[in-house]
């Protein structure tokens, strides 16, 4: 048994050296920045409080308008698709290596860096916008990290009834009286993937074809991605008037912190996982 | 490429061995004997999770510790307990829970009892598996406002935890989910199932008393249709028309399913016990017994998805002063003074 530890042991020297090895030797120009553009339609948002001056204001498409105090989602289940095909997943497994919380009020989260990306040319992005379901519960020993990240009080974007993640959270004001209004999507699943017994499932795969072709190993490319968040109420999926009340129509009410009408506003954003797998997401550029 | 093959060939030892101790630990026998869940006559079937998590020894020891430990919250100010009275079959008197600093939950703390029959936890149902329930109070605001690692980092401080963890699971590790399993344990030993009800049931020596026993024959007509089963409860989600919570986080069962036709639905509460888990409703409602059978009577909020069974009885369930008066009296007969721990 002895025997056994030690080897183990050096095993995981062993693995551990040549991890580190491994992470030195591919040069930054493996990395590959994503940057996360929160617009509406073409103007980057500025937040601001309800009687902000300076925010950025929309209108939807039935006239409501409205501006945000805050603005937060998660990507996770990142996949870079090689020009012949290929797919690179980057840690779509670890929350603490592959998922991040975009947060409009904080300018470093708004690119996020992949390391160690092969190189080669890359055509199309895929990611989650939210956190798929076999990761989707709040173990904080196992992802410590993102806990963290996703946890810390100014964030939040923990949903603690559902014991998993937030995966979007927009705070905001409406009409010229400024009303509140607050949207909060996540999971309420049950069981496994296939086999659900209750909940929805707000969990969105995106996938963007690049407008130019990534080149990784020479370069370092930096990939911009915009979220048109105009499509929030004004989506591809369903065009959105708040207003109180249940009724399903057209409306939906502008406190949105349960599975009730929720799928409107995650289909606006994420797509609705058939004809529509971009939501709000598109490519604006990638430069080499 | 020689280097790729050596670190294949070692992630397959390490998965091997990893294999090979998970083997251990289960015929890793300690002293640490399953306690027989005696399960009451006509009960219903239990949780499946029961089956995967058996109650042990020092598993229900653990749990009720865990259970007690103020350390679970952000302040060491409250523990499960705090809200969960055995005195009130593991429920309390706040129309909603009061947490941490003072802070008001959503809802109605619910009693604790016959956990291991319930197929669905909560007023919404949004817990399936008991050792899911654990964390969170733990990391909810107007709960405990801690987490796991938190607590784990304040726990294992303690000898009496490391004693425990080893007896209970055969090694001194606190990991999140043997926390949660105990404590689940413990609630699964919860078992109410004495109560005169019970012992009249059982026993023919045993006697209603005349307005229990008219009690009874009018619950089997005007309440047995959802309050069924030895747990009085169908564990069906349904809309009574009750009065609405205000807070943009209520839904009922619709928090959960997000569908419109559960909008403000909640399980069927169990009525075991429940003189003593007064105020009643989802977010405490009614402050008495007497309260909720006239508000059936006198007609409850028309809604769009409001129970079948009350829409075909005009949104009410009729009831004279007397029939009330007779139902208490049968209600009160599913007392179990021994769970409660006043004795019998």
């Amino acid at each position: 048994m002895k025997n056994l530890k030690n080897y183990l042991l050096l095993s995981a020297c062993t693995l551990a050296m040549v991890s580190c090895s491994k992470s030195d030797d591919m040069p930054v120009a493996n990395h590959v920045t994503l940057h996360f553009n929160n617009t509406f339609k073409n103007t980057t948002i500025i937040l601001g409080g309800a009687s902000s001056t300076t925010a950025t204001t929309n209108t939807s498409a039935v006239g409501q308008v409205h501006h945000l105090s805050e603005l937060k989602y998660v990507i996770s289940n990142i996949r870079l698709i090689k020009a012949d095909g290929g797919e690179i997943p980057y840690h779509v497994n670890d929350l603490d290596k592959g998922a991040t919380v975009i947060d409009q009020a904080k300018q470093a989260s708004l690119d996020y860096v992949l390391t160690n990306i092969p190189s080669g040319t890359y055509k199309q992005i895929k990611f989650g916008l939210g956190v798929k379901q076999d990761v989707n519960t709040i173990d904080q020993v196992r992802f410590p990290t993102f806990y963290a990240t996703a946890g810390a009080n100014d964030t939040k974007m923990m949903w603690e009834w559902g014991t998993g993640y937030r995966f979007t959270k927009l705070e905001g004001f409406y009409e010229i009286d400024n009303k509140t209004m607050s949207i909060h999507t996540g999971s309420t699943i049950e069981g496994n993937e296939g086999a659900y017994t209750q909940g929805v499932d707000a969990y969105r795969d995106i996938t963007l074809d690049l407008t130019t072709v990534a080149i990784v190993g020479q370069r370092a490319p930096k990939i911009t991605i915009t979220a048109d968040f105009n499509q929030l109420l004004t989506g591809k999926t369903n065009t959105i008037t708040l207003s109180t009340g249940t009724g399903m129509g057209n409306n939906a009410t502008p406190n949105v912190h349960t599975a009730v009408q929720m799928l409107k506003f995650v289909d606006n954003l994420g797509g609705n996982g058939s004809s529509d797998v971009s939501g709000m997401f598109s490519i604006s550029k990638v430069e080499n | 490429m020689q280097v790729e093959k050596i670190v294949g060939i070692i992630v397959v030892f390490i998965l091997l061995l990893s294999c090979s101790k998970e083997d251990d630990k289960t015929s890793f026998s300690f002293d640490n004997p399953e306690l027989s869940l005696e399960i009451p006559a006509g009960f219903p079937i239990l949780n499946n999770s029961v089956k995967n998590n058996r109650p042990t020894k020092y598993g229900v020891e653990l749990g009720e510790k865990l259970f007690n430990e103020k350390k679970l919250s952000g302040n060491n100010s409250i523990s499960c307990a705090s809200c969960h009275h055995r005195a009130h079959a593991f429920a309390d008197h706040n129309p909603r829970a009061i947490g941490i600093y003072g802070r008001i939950g959503l809802r109605n703390t619910p009693p604790i009892q016959n956990m291991a029959f319930m197929q669905f936890y909560n007023w919404d149902g949004n817990v399936l598996q008991l050792e899911k329930q654990p964390l969170v109070p733990i990391i909810t605001h107007e709960e405990m406002n801690s987490s796991i690692v938190e607590v784990i980092g304040k726990i294992s401080q303690d000898i009496s935890y490391q004693e425990l963890f080893k007896k209970a699971f055969g090694d001194e590790y606190i990991t999140p989910d043997r926390i949660y399993r105990s404590i689940a344990q413990y609630a699964y030993t919860l078992i109410s199932a004495n109560s005169k009800y019970d012992q009249v049931m059982r026993n023919k020596d045993e006697k209603f008393t005349k307005s229990e026993a008219q009690g009874y024959q009018i619950f089997k007509q005007k309440c047995e249709s959802c309050h069924s089963t030895e747990l009085f409860t169908d564990q069906s989600f349904r809309n009574v028309g009750f009065p609405l919570h205000s807070s943009s986080e209520e839904a009922g069962r619709a928090r959960v399913t997000g569908m419109l036709s559960d909008f403000m639905s909640f399980r069927v509460p169990s009525l075991r016990n429940i003189e003593y888990t007064a105020p009643y409703g989802s977010f405490g409602q009614f402050a008495t017994l007497i309260e909720v059978l006239d508000y059936f009577d006198k007609g409850v909020r028309d809604t769009e998805n409001l129970d079948p069974i009350l829409k075909e009885n005009g949104n009410r369930i009729p009831l004279t002063d007397h029939e009330k008066q007779d139902i208490i009296s049968f209600l009160k007969t599913l007392s179990d003074p021994e769970f409660l721990g006043s004795g019998s």
